[in-house]
């Protein structure tokens, strides 16, 4: 593969204020496709949100994000990029929180 | 935490988090919780209000398999986190193997593909990926060797079981060759298979086998072996709603009762009939009590459609000998890691994206912004 | 997919292995039927010294075939 594909196309046809475009994201799949998409899909300035994978072999994923107000998509698809990784953090502390201070049943597995 | 107490919160009831399970059919599947769904509701994102409901607890666990409990988030969100646990956590694994000899009877090919599948005992966050045009290096290559051969055990009475040395190569055979500053890194624990028992090739006297193995950093998704995880699932909370209007007759209480998985529903002297809620994640959702007419309208089977039950479960991957010992823990690393590891690998995709789209942001017209056509073709000029 | 290594005939492995083989080395080859080793020249008959059986393998080639494990 090479690494000169970028990261992130804009698809032909989106408006030209980016109110509404399909972002073709490298490198990604169902995995981050879905969660963005939800995240996306949180916001009430997003008229609409979906993504595809074109086609299984093809290692790329396409976002549409439609927006009222004649709104940036790009600036929402930051938006919902930078409240997932809010997400995964609290997650995450929550899950060390519950590690460390929860009640584990403790067992042998034999093999 | 809402199940180590036998009540579970009230806000399980609410039935827009439920997933209605029916005798033919599920009901309510997907989530609503969406602006605009709801008139006058806000569901738009609030943090506050997410890290208010979010409840995360870990349940059981032994030296290799986690369960624990993700309460309030998506399904996206926990799939996500799921497939990030099968596909892209990386592990170390065997990938390129050198042969000077193999005179047993399996092949070349199968015996290479049988010791890329062997779990590896090694952090993977202590290695580089090595991409094909990198040269190997300590940093981004483990290198074991496997040299066995087959012989006659001379003392042996005739007919014994072990009449021959080294019948079984196993993967305990495989020995770590140190490179660079690998001696010093591992030295308090030497990279080796997590088991020692998986039985690679079988050998008669006179045959032996004589290679090199090099391990290297890789992710699930690229091939099978480098999968850290044997299973990584989830599965919804069940919710058992019995009617109070019509209550189960008394003389078919202990028949209902074993409609469903054993400890799940009670029943007192009296054939009153109750569900005991901590154990209700047992339940197995048989729908077994769907089947009785004389049960109709009596109860309701449910599931919580954002109370996701994790299991992760670390096995070797390849065929085990029935004498296996007890081993400390099956994978590069310790089960309740896992979860942490696949939060790592979604922030740093995240990370990724941001960053390519920040630079869109700042320079649309730029190489990111290269507007093409949807079938991934390049528009021509002049054409 | 596996790769030989090294086109030259006689070119020793990357590890182990002698820097240079001599021209003419005794071939032995393994009884069928018995699997002595026996060390055949040339024009000799072809028959194993243990027990006199007429069919012989030759053994596997000491050269390095490389694998992809997967």
């Amino acid at each position: 593969m090479a690494d000169s594909t970028p990261k992130i196309k804009i698809l032909k046809g989106a408006e030209p204020d980016l109110s509404a475009a399909t972002f073709q994201i490298h490198d990604e799949s169902h995995t981050l496709g879905n969660a963005l998409r939800w995240m996306l899909m949180k916001n009430p300035k997003v008229e609409f949100c979906g993504y595809s994978v074109p086609h299984p072999s093809e290692n790329h994923i396409n976002m549409r994000i439609q927006m009222y107000d004649n709104l940036s998509s790009l600036t929402a698809l930051l938006e919902a990029l930078s409240n997932l990784d809010d997400l995964c953090g609290t997650i995450e502390d929550a899950y060390k929180a519950s590690l460390a201070t929860d009640p584990i049943e403790r067992w042998d597995e034999q093999s | 935490m809402a199940s180590s107490s036998s009540q579970l919160p009230s806000s399980v009831f609410d039935p827009r988090r439920h997933v209605g399970i029916n005798h033919e059919r599920v009901t309510n599947v997907s989530s609503t919780d969406y602006p605009g769904h709801y008139p006058d509701e806000d569901h738009s994102w609030n943090f506050v209000k997410f890290k208010q409901k979010l409840a995360v607890s870990v349940k059981r666990l032994s030296q290799r398999s986690v369960e624990f409990d993700l309460v309030g988030v998506d399904a996206s969100i926990a799939n996500a986190l799921r497939r990030i646990m099968i596909a892209e956590v990386p592990t170390m694994a065997i990938e390129h193997v050198y042969i000077w000899n193999n005179t047993s009877v399996i092949h070349d090919e199968i015996l290479a593909q049988r010791l890329g599948l062997v779990p590896l005992g090694v952090d993977p966050r202590t290695f580089e990926f090595r991409t094909p045009s990198d040269a190997p290096t300590d940093r981004n290559t483990l290198v074991f060797r496997l040299n066995v051969a087959c012989e006659r055990v001379k003392s042996a009475p005739r007919g014994s079981a072990s009449a021959f040395t080294h019948e079984h190569v196993k993967s305990g055979d495989l020995e770590w060759v140190p490179q660079g500053e690998q001696a010093a890194v591992f030295a308090d624990k030497p990279p080796a298979p997590t088991n020692k028992e998986i039985v690679l090739a079988k050998l008669r006297p006179g045959q032996e086998v004589e290679m090199e193995l090099h391990a290297i950093k890789g992710v699930g998704k690229e091939h099978a072996k480098w999968s850290p995880v044997a299973t990584a699932s989830y599965r919804l909370h069940p919710l058992i709603v019995l009617n109070p209007a019509k209550p189960v007759p008394p003389h078919l209480a202990h028949k209902f009762a074993k409609c469903f998985s054993p400890g799940v529903v009670r029943v007192d002297p009296s054939g009153k009939v109750s569900i005991d809620e901590r154990h209700l994640r047992k339940e197995s959702m048989s729908r077994e009590v769907l089947r009785h007419p004389e049960f109709e309208g009596c109860v309701e089977l449910k599931r919580i459609r954002d109370w996701f039950i994790y299991f992760g479960n670390f096995f070797s991957r390849v065929l085990m000998s029935v004498c296996a010992v007890n081993v400390e823990s099956e994978g590069p690393y310790a089960p309740e890691e896992m979860f942490l590891e696949s939060i790592k690998v979604m922030r740093a995709k995240i990370a990724l994206v941001r960053e390519a789209a920040e630079a869109l942001l700042a320079a649309p017209d730029s190489e990111g912004g290269v507007v093409v056509s949807a079938d991934g073709d390049v528009e021509m000029e002049n054409t | 997919m596996s790769s030989q290594q090294g086109g030259n005939y006689g070119n020793p492995p990357a590890s182990g292995g002698a820097a240079y083989m001599p021209q003419r080395q005794e071939m032995e080859y393994l009884c069928a039927d018995c699997g002595a080793k026996n060390e055949i020249k040339s024009r000799e008959p072809i028959r194993c010294r243990e027990c006199g059986h007429r069919i012989m393998y030759k053994k596997r080639t000491k050269r390095m075939v490389q694998f992809e494990a997967r």
